[in-house]
C-alpha cells in the first residue's frame, strides 16, 4: 500500500484558517458549503411542519381562512418583503466583495444587512404589538402603551384563553374557553399559525443578525481575503433561506 | 503479528500534568476518537438508566395484580423505559460511539469534517439527556414515549414540557452528528477511496445521516408544537378549538418510522463488517448491500402510517400505506440474503463480535417479518397496542441494534484500547444476552397474541406465566449485560496487547496502530483494493492452519 | 499535490468556479421586486376588481413564490455554479417536503376531515 506522508500533504503553503482536517483550502471550503446546506434541508423540514398544518387547517377552513387574513396588516408586510429582499441583494453583494477582496465594500454591504434586518424585526415588533395592544383594549400601541385611550375590546387575535375574533355584525365569537363550533374555532388555527411562524421566522432572523454581527466583527478585523471567506459565504447561504421562508410566508398568511 | 506493548503516542495519552488538565483534554477535545469515548461512557450511562426503568416494568407485571405501583406510576415508568431508550439509547448508540470513533479511521481522513460541532454534539446530548432526567426526578412523564396528543398537550398534568425540551435539545445532537457524517464522507475520503470501494460501514452510516436531518426537525417541529399548546392553552392538536391530534401522529411517525431505520441501518452496517471479517470471505453482493441502505433510508420515509392504521386514518391511506410497507421489508431481506451467502464456504470463526452478528441474523429475520405481520392491516387491526407490537419491535431495537452494538464494540474494542477482552467470557456473555432476550420476548408475542395490550399493569390471571417467563428472562439478558461492563472493564488493565490487527481484517482502521494516534494516520493512506479484499484462498488457508486454540 | 484530492473533486466535472458578476444580481433582484409587484398587485385585484376563484389566487401566489425561490436559490446561493452534491441536496429538501405534504394531505382528504363532516356539531 502506498502513502503520502503527513508532511509532504502539508508542504504547500497555506494560509493559518486551515483547519488540521482537511488537506486544501477548496476541500475545506466545499466541506463548509455542503455542511450548510444540509444545514438547510433541516431547516427547510423544521418549518415544514408548520407549513404541514398550515395546508390541512387551510384545507379544512377555507372561509375562516379567508376572514383572518383580511385582518392582518398587508401593507407592513409589503414594506417588510421588500426589505428582506433588499437585505438578500446586499447579502449577495457581501459575498461577492469578499470574492474580490474589496474589504469596504464588504462592510458596507455586511452594515447594510444588518440595518435592513433590525428594519424587518421592528415592523415586525409593531405588527406584533397591534394585535396585543388590540387585546388588551387599545386602539394601537403607542395608546396601549400611554394607556389613553382603553375600552372593553371586540376584538383579540392573539391565541389563548382571550381569543376573540370579531364578527360581519360587530358582535363576538369564540373566547373564553367556551364551546366553539370548528368553523370559528379556525380563526384561532389561522392566527396561532400566523404566530408560530412568523414567530419561529423572527427568532432565525436574530440569529441571522448574530452571525451577520460576528462575520462584520471578523470583517473588520481583517480575517477574509480573497482565498479565504468562506464564512461570508455560508453566513449569506443562512440568511439567503430565512428570506425564502419569508417569500413563502407572505402570501400565505397575508395575501390568501 | 502482536507487539509486547502499546504504543508510545495515541489519542488516549497525553501529557497533561494535573486532574484538571486532563479533565479539560477531555470535556473540550475535538478529537472524534475522544468523544466517541465520551459518546461511549454517557450512552451506556442511560441505557443502564432505562434498564432500571425496564426491570420496575417487568417486576410490575409478575403479578397480575397492580401490586407494586399504581397505574400511574406505571405509566411514568414505561415512559421513563421508552424515552430513554429511544432518544438517549438507540438514536445515538452505534453512529454516536461507533460511528463517531470509525468514520474518520475508515475514510482514511485525520478527523470528521467540523471536529468542534462533533463536540457541540455531545454536549446537546448531555444537555439533553439532563433535562429528561430532570423530568424523570420530578415526577416523570405518563404519555407513553410516542407523546400522542391531546393527551400529552392538553390533559397529562405530568413533566411534558420538560421531557420535550429534552427529546428537542438531543434531536439537535443527532441532527449534527449526521450532518458531520455526510460532508466528511463526501469531502474527505483518502485518495483511492472510491464510493464502491467504503467499507459498508460508512454506506450505512451515510443513509443513516441521510435520515437524521431530513427526519429529525419534523420531530422537533411537531414537539415544539406541543409544547407551545401547553404553555400558552392554545389548540393547535385539540379537537375541542378546531385542531386535529391526528396531525400530531402524522408529523410525529413522518420522523420516528425513519427513526427505526436510523436506529437499525448502522447495526446492519457493523454486521456486514462483522460477518465478511469472520467469514475471511469478500462480503456477497457488496453493491446489493450498500444500495440497500440507500434504499431502506428513501422507502422508509413513505410507510409512516402503517402506525395509524386503528386511529382514524383513512382506510384507503392504510391501504396504501401498507402496500408501501410490504416493500420496505424487500430491501431488508436483501441485506440477510447477502449476509448469508457470504457465509457460505466461508472459514466461519465463532469469536465474539460474529457470535453477535450471527444472533442479530436470526432474531433481525423473526422482528422483520413480525413486522411485515404487523403491516398488514387485517392482521395488525386485532394486534395492534399488543404485546404482539411490543415483542415486534424489541426484536429489532434489541435483537437488531443492541446485538449489532455489542458486537461492534467488541470487533472494535482492540482497535480503541489497544487491549483484548477475554474470549471465553465474551463468548459467555452472548450466549447469556441471546439466550435471555429470547426468553424475554418470544413469550410476549404470545401474549400480544393471546390479546393481552400494551400498556398495562392489571391483567388476567391466565397470562401470569408468559409474564413470569418474560420477567425471568429479562433478569438473564440482565446479567447478560453486566458480564461484559466486568470483563472489559479488566481488560484495559489486564488484557493482551492487540496489535494492530488482531482480527486480521481489511479496512483502514487496521493499518493504523492500536489505540490510533491523535491525527490517525502517520501517513495518509491510499486505496488501491476494494473493501474486504480477502484473497480467495483466505478462507482454506485459515482452515488449513487451525490448531486447538488458535486465535482464529 | 492536486492529484491526491482527485477524491474531493469527483462529484462534480471540472472546475466549473465561474463566479457570479455583480451585473447578474441587480438583475436577478430586479426580477424579485418585479415578482414582488405581481404577487400583491394579484392580490389587490382579486380583492378589489374581481371575483378570481380561490384556487387560482393560490396557484399565482404560490407560483410566484416558487419562482421568486428559484431565482435565489439558483443566483444568489450559487447553486448554478455549486457542486453536484450540493445541488442534490438542495433540491432534495424541497422534494422531501413535498413527500410529507402530499402523502399527509392524502390521508385528509380521503378522510373527509374536518369534523363538520362527522357527527359532532
Ligand atoms: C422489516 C421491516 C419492518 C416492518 C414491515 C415493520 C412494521 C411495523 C408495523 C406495521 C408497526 C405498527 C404496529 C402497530 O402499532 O400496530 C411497527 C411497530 C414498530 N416497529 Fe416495526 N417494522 C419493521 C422494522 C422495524 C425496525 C427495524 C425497527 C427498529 C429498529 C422497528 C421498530 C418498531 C417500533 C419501535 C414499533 C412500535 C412503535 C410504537 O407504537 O411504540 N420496526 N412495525
Ligand atoms: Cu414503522
Amino acid at each position: 500500500m502506498a502513502t503520502i506522508t503527513h508532511e509532504e500533504a502539508h508542504a504547500h503553503t497555506h494560509g493559518p484558517e486551515l483547519q488540521h482536517q482537511f488537506e486544501t483550502p477548496e476541500q475545506q471550503k466545499e466541506a463548509a458549503t455542503l455542511g450548510m446546506w444540509a444545514f438547510l434541508v433541516t431547516e427547510i423540514m423544521l418549518f415544514g411542519g408548520i407549513f404541514m398544518a398550515y395546508i390541512a387547517y387551510r384545507w379544512a377552513f377555507p372561509e375562516a381562512w379567508e376572514e383572518s387574513a383580511a385582518l392582518l396588516n398587508t401593507p407592513l408586510a409589503t414594506v417588510n418583503t421588500v426589505v428582506l429582499l433588499v437585505s438578500s441583494l446586499t447579502v449577495a453583494l457581501a459575498v461577492n466583495a469578499a470574492e474580490e477582496g474589496r474589504k469596504r465594500r464588504l462592510i458596507t454591504m455586511l452594515v447594510l444587512t444588518i440595518v435592513l434586518g433590525v428594519t424587518f424585526l421592528v415592523i415586525k415588533g409593531y405588527e406584533y404589538s397591534e394585535k396585543f395592544a388590540h387585546c388588551a383594549g387599545a386602539k394601537d400601541p403607542i395608546s396601549w402603551i400611554t394607556g389613553s385611550d382603553l375600552h372593553e375590546s371586540h376584538e383579540c387575535l392573539v391565541p389563548g384563553r382571550g381569543f376573540m375574533f370579531p364578527d360581519e355584525h360587530g358582535s363576538t365569537s369564540g373566547g373564553h374557553g367556551a364551546a366553539k363550533t370548528a368553523t370559528q374555532s379556525g380563526h384561532q388555527l389561522f392566527f396561532l399559525l400566523y404566530f408560530s411562524a412568523t414567530g419561529l421566522h423572527a427568532i432565525h432572523m436574530i440569529i441571522g443578525l448574530g452571525v451577520m454581527t460576528t462575520i462584520l466583527v471578523m470583517a473588520l478585523r481583517d480575517r477574509f481575503s480573497p482565498t479565504y471567506f468562506t464564512p461570508v459565504e455560508i453566513g449569506g447561504l443562512y440568511w439567503h433561506l430565512i428570506d425564502i421562508i419569508w417569500v413563502f410566508l407572505f402570501p400565505l398568511f397575508y395575501l390568501v | 503479528m502482536s507487539t509486547l506493548s502499546l504504543p508510545q503516542s495515541s489519542y488516549i495519552r497525553d501529557n497533561s500534568r494535573t486532574f484538571t488538565d486532563w479533565l479539560k483534554s477531555w470535556l473540550l477535545t475535538v478529537d472524534h476518537k475522544r468523544i466517541a469515548i465520551l459518546y461511549l461512557l454517557s450512552i451506556n450511562f442511560f441505557f443502564l438508566l432505562g434498564g432500571l426503568a425496564a426491570t420496575l416494568v417487568r417486576v410490575e407485571l409478575i403479578t397480575p395484580q397492580g401490586d407494586l405501583m399504581s397505574s400511574d406510576v406505571y405509566n411514568r415508568a414505561f415512559t421513563l423505559h421508552g424515552v430513554i431508550m429511544v432518544f438517549f439509547f438507540l438514536i445515538p448508540s452505534i453512529p454516536a460511539v461507533l460511528g463517531n470513533f470509525l468514520v474518520p479511521l475508515m475514510l482514511g481522513a485525520r478527523d470528521l469534517a467540523f471536529p468542534r460541532l462533533n463536540l457541540l454534539s455531545w454536549y446537546l446530548y448531555m444537555i439533553g439527556g439532563l433535562f429528561a432526567l430532570i423530568a424523570a426526578v420530578f415526577g416523570g412523564v405518563d404519555t407513553g414515549w410516542t407523546f400522542y396528543t391531546p393527551f400529552s398537550s392538553t390533559y397529562s398534568n405530568s413533566n411534558v414540557v420538560m421531557t420535550i425540551t429534552g427529546a428537542f435539545i438531543m434531536g439537535f445532537s443527532s441532527i449534527l452528528t449526521g450532518l458531520n457524517f455526510i460532508v466528511t464522507i463526501h469531502k474527505m475520503r483518502a485518495p483511492g477511496l472510491t464510493w464502491f470501494r467504503l467499507p459498508l460501514f460508512i454506506w450505512a452510516n451515510y443513509a443513516t445521516s441521510i435520515i437524521q436531518i431530513l427526519a429529525t426537525p419534523v420531530l422537533g417541529i411537531a414537539l415544539l408544537l406541543v409544547v407551545v399548546e401547553r404553555l400558552w392553552g392554545v389548540g393547535i392538536y385539540d379537537p375541542a378549538l378546531g385542531g386535529d391530534p391526528l396531525l400530531f401522529q402524522h408529523l410525529f411517525w413522518f420522523y420516528s418510522h425513519p427513526a427505526v431505520y436510523i436506529m437499525i441501518l448502522p447495526a446492519m452496517g457493523v454486521i456486514s463488517e462483522l460477518i465478511s471479517t469472520f467469514s475471511r470471505k469478500r462480503i456477497f453482493g457488496y453493491e446489493f448491500i450498500a444500495f440497500s441502505s440507500i434504499a431502506i433510508a428513501i422507502l422508509g420515509f413513505l410507510v409512516w402510517g402503517h402506525h395509524m392504521f386503528v386511529s382514524s386514518q383513512s382506510v384507503y391511506a392504510g391501504l396504501v400505506f401498507s402496500f408501501i410497507t410490504m416493500l420496505v421489508a424487500i430491501p431488508s431481506a436483501i441485506k440477510v440474503f447477502n449476509w448469508t451467502a457470504t457465509l457460505y464456504k466461508g472459514s466461519i470463526s465463532y469469536r465474539t463480535p460474529m457470535l453477535y452478528a450471527l444472533g442479530f441474523i436470526g432474531l433481525f429475520v423473526i422482528g422483520g417479518l413480525t413486522g411485515i405481520f404487523l403491516g398488514v392491516t387485517a392482521v395488525d387491526l386485532h394486534v395492534t397496542d399488543t404485546y404482539f407490537v411490543v415483542a415486534h419491535f424489541h426484536y429489532v431495537m434489541v435483537g437488531g441494534t443492541i446485538m449489532a452494538y455489542l458486537g461492534g464494540i467488541h470487533f472494535w474494542w482492540p482497535k480503541m484500547t489497544g487491549r483484548m477482552y477475554n474470549e471465553t467470557w465474551g463468548s459467555i456473555a452472548a450466549l447469556i444476552i441471546f439466550v435471555g432476550f429470547n426468553m424475554t420476548f418470544f413469550p410476549q408475542f404470545i401474549l400480544g397474541y393471546l390479546g393481552m395490550p400494551r400498556r398495562y399493569h392489571v391483567y388476567p390471571p391466565e397470562f401470569q406465566i408468559l409474564h413470569v417467563m418474560s420477567t425471568a428472562g429479562a433478569s438473564i439478558l440482565a446479567i447478560g449485560f453486566i458480564v461484559p461492563l466486568i470483563y472489559l472493564g479488566i481488560s484495559l488493565r489486564k488484557g493482551a496487547i492487540a496489535g494492530d490487527n488482531p482480527w486480521g481484517a481489511t479496512g483502514l482502521e487496521w493499518k493504523t496502530s492500536s489505540p490510533p494516534p491523535t491525527f490517525n494516520f502517520d501517513k495518509t493512506p491510499i486505496v488501491t483494493e476494494e473493501a474486504y479484499a480477502y484473497p480467495p484462498e483466505a478462507a482454506e488457508r485459515d482452515a488449513a492452519a487451525w490448531r486447538p486454540g488458535s486465535p482464529l | 499535490m492536486a492529484e491526491q484530492h482527485a477524491h474531493a473533486h469527483a462529484h462534480h466535472h471540472g472546475e466549473k468556479h465561474t463566479h457570479i458578476s455583480r451585473g447578474t444580481y441587480y438583475r436577478v433582484f430586479a426580477a424579485l421586486m418585479v415578482l414582488m409587484v405581481l404577487t400583491v398587485a394579484a392580490w389587490w385585484v382579486e380583492k378589489n376588481l374581481l371575483e378570481i376563484p380561490g384556487w387560482l389566487a393560490v396557484t399565482i401566489a404560490m407560483s410566484i413564490a416558487i419562482a421568486k425561490t428559484v431565482l435565489i436559490v439558483l443566483y444568489f446561493m450559487h447553486v448554478k455554479i455549486s457542486s453536484r452534491m450540493t445541488q442534490v441536496y438542495a433540491a432534495g429538501a424541497f422534494v422531501w417536503l413535498i413527500i410529507l405534504f402530499v402523502i399527509t394531505m392524502g390521508d385528509y382528504v380521503a378522510r373527509g376531515w374536518p369534523p363538520q363532516a362527522g357527527p359532532l356539531p
